[in-house]
């Protein structure tokens, strides 16, 4: 009897468990990462991120009272073939709304596709001067990155002779574009700007410029493998000696590929490091390397990024009271809400936020200081 | 030219030709296109990275390269290449889907970030009036006297005639009693072990990720296509042109213009003269 209750009991809570669970509708958030191509590295760290915000989001209430469900979508691959995946997620499988953490040739083909009927985020490091309907941006743009860090490092470190050094395609370029101005309000002086193929694999050429420049500091805007390359080299030379380093897409994989023996001197400019000391970024970290083992896939500001764009997003259609384009748009302006990265402000559709400059001289960023509610040069308007 | 030129120019060349010297010796005595042979690079240069992992000294980073290597060669060859001696695009199919399986084996084991691996040798020395990285200098000179010994090697030994042999006429060489399949095993093996030492000595000075291979496999077959195949002196040219081209290149106008230059001796070679500068006489 005792043992036919209990069962009775039992299959009664899964039946009630079941009934909450479809009473509640499901609001299905698309989410963009590269699984595979050259971004496939930050893939891992990207989905975990995400899956981090969901499971917070969902926890705080949802986005106007309904769960959220994640879709990924692979768009490490062509621009048009990105575009094709996520119109299956959003026509085929009622995606409402889209964050995306991928390079910049996707996110035109999505703007594209979109045509401002579906509210998108898009959250890496980006060029800057992208603006749209329903289109909101997390991700560092090349002023709030330079902005107040050059006249700190050129105070600090007393440097006023720099190298920019970038791969050849735009997002160096636009970034050295801001970075002169900078450099000019520092009181210092551009001795040498150099533009390398994304093929190329050795730098020797360059350094040996850098040598013969006499620059004292070197802005690097190379990206991935080459990043690596060229600071392993920049080291093996001696040039630590010579000059700083400063990077703006230097994260923790690029750190841990260039070395401790190689990153004298390195530093990095970004919205996020992992290894960033208030309670909310501490508080971050531990929650991702509980939900997804000690071995995870390391914490970097890319991938980081995908958990801004979600919180962003539940952020702004809580506010507007839906996941219309219109609605959504006529709110974003000023909208505050706090994450890891500190304290955030939409202006213009992107997001002024707290920078952080790092040392990683150690193999191991240590951030060396902060710079609170950094707006970007670009602005939307609504 | 100035001395830092020079240097560079002799990094460039000897590097290259030790990373192409096993995808010449595969290509030239077998008919393989590896195209594998870039993994192989890759696999040595994780030689370092997997004694670290196990907490082993340093002085075995050679031995668990070559025996990584080698080993993985030598399974290879057995159960896939063997089948493909002189069937050269059936080869180059096989062997590009080998090096996807070999990436995707190193992503399982050590994933897909970078690895980092300190020279044994650091800082600068002043070599000819400029400082140059200790370790380059040490590795330039090493190879360059490998490469003498290597050469020596081949013209007198008994092992390289009877390669000669078996590639020149495989059936006469069995009907006088050479084991062909011993010969083109050992060749094999010893063709990717260049190419795994060759990532061994190259780890401290690039990146290391389990992608890296390709870089090195497109240079070292424009070298071969410039140089030409079946010989030394072929490789030796060929390494010169293309490492000196977009070096030379690189310094006295911009690195684009040097892969451009590259590109289009490639693209020359290959079109008006298939056979290179100095093939062998077969």
């Amino acid at each position: 009897m005792l043992k036919k209750t209990i069962n009775l009991l039992s299959s009664t809570a899964f039946v009630i468990a079941l009934g909450a669970i479809s009473a509640s509708a499901e609001t299905k958030i698309g989410v963009l990462v590269p699984d595979s191509g050259p971004g496939g590295l930050f893939g891992p760290s990207t989905r975990n991120s995400a899956a981090l915000a969901a499971k917070q989001i969902n926890a705080s209430g949802g986005i106007n009272g309904e769960q959220i469900e994640l879709l990924f979508a692979d768009v490490g691959v062509p621009p048009a073939e990105a575009a094709q995946a996520a119109l299956r997620l959003w026509k085929g499988q009622g995606a409402e709304a889209f964050v995306g953490m991928h390079d910049s040739a996707v996110r035109e083909a999505l703007i594209g596709r979109f045509n401002g009927q579906v509210p998108y985020v898009y959250t890496p490091v980006y060029e800057g001067n992208s603006c749209a309907d329903g289109l909101y941006i997390t991700g560092e743009t090349p002023s709030q990155q330079l902005e107040p860090v050059i006249p700190f490092l050129a105070e600090k470190e007393g440097v006023s002779k720099w190298y920019l050094i970038g791969h050849d395609y735009n997002w160096p370029r636009d970034t050295n574009a801001l970075a002169k101005g900078y450099i000019d309000d520092s009181g210092g002086e551009v001795v040498g700007e150099e533009y390398v193929p994304l093929t190329v694999s050795e730098f020797d050429s360059s350094l040996q410029r850098i040598k013969e420049s006499g620059a004292d500091a070197v802005l690097i805007t190379l990206v991935g493998g080459g990043s690596v390359g060229f600071n392993i080299s920049f080291a093996g030379f001696g040039l630590d000696e010579q000059a700083i380093r400063l990077g703006t897409l230097i994260e923790e994989n690029t750190l841990a590929g260039i070395g401790a023996d190689n990153a004298n001197r390195l530093y990095s400019s970004s919205g996020y490091f992992s290894s960033i000391q208030t309670d909310a970024a501490a508080s971050f970290a531990t929650d991702y390397y509980t939900a997804f083992g000690s071995d995870a896939p390391a914490l970097n500001g890319l991938g980081q990024s995908a958990y801004e764009g979600l919180i962003l997003l539940a952020a702004l259609a809580n506010k507007a009271g839906s996941l219309d384009v219109a609605a959504m748009d006529a709110a974003a302006e000023g909208t505050t809400w706090s994450t890891p990265r500190g304290d955030n402000t939409m202006i213009g559709r992107h997001m002024a936020q707290t920078i952080y400059l790092a040392d990683g001289s150690s193999g191991a960023f240590s951030v060396v200081a902060s710079f609170d509610s950094v707006p970007s040069s670009e602005a939307c308007s609504n | 030219m100035s001395p830092v030129l020079l240097l560079n120019l002799a990094w460039q060349i000897s590097t290259l030709a030790l990373i192409a010297l096993g995808l010449a010796i595969v290509f030239g005595k077998l008919r393989i296109m590896n195209m594998a042979h870039g993994e192989f690079v890759m696999i040595g240069a994780y030689a370092p990275v997997i004694t670290s992992m196990l907490g082993l000294p340093g002085w075995l980073q050679l031995p668990v390269c070559l025996i990584t290597v080698a080993f993985v060669a030598f399974v290879l060859e057995r159960t896939i290449v063997r089948h493909l001696y002189g069937r050269m695009f059936d080869s180059l199919l096989a062997t590009w889907g080998i090096a996807i399986l070999l990436r995707e084996i190193v992503e399982l084991i050590f994933g897909r970030s970078y690895q980092s691996v300190s020279p044994p040798l650091s800082g600068t020395i002043n070599v000819i009036g400029v400082d140059y990285p200790a370790y380059r200098i040490a590795v330039i000179i090493g190879i360059f006297l490998g490469f003498i010994g290597f050469s020596w090697w081949n013209t007198r030994s008994k092992m390289a005639t009877r390669i000669k042999a078996m590639v020149g006429n495989p059936e006469l060489a069995e009907a006088i009693g050479l084991n062909t399949a011993r010969l083109s095993a050992g060749a094999f093996v010893f063709g990717c072990c260049t190419a795994g030492l060759a990532g061994l000595i190259l780890a401290p000075t690039v990146r290391i990720e389990p992608m890296m291979g390709l870089d090195y496999l497109i240079r070292s077959f424009f070298a071969l296509v410039v140089g030409g195949l079946g010989s030394l002196e072929g490789l030796g040219i060929g390494v010169s042109i293309i490492a000196g081209t977009q070096t030379f290149l690189g310094a006295v106008s911009s690195q684009t213009y040097g892969y451009l230059a590259v590109l289009t001796l490639s693209i020359l070679f290959l079109w008006l003269k298939p056979n290179g500068i100095h093939s062998s006489s077969r």
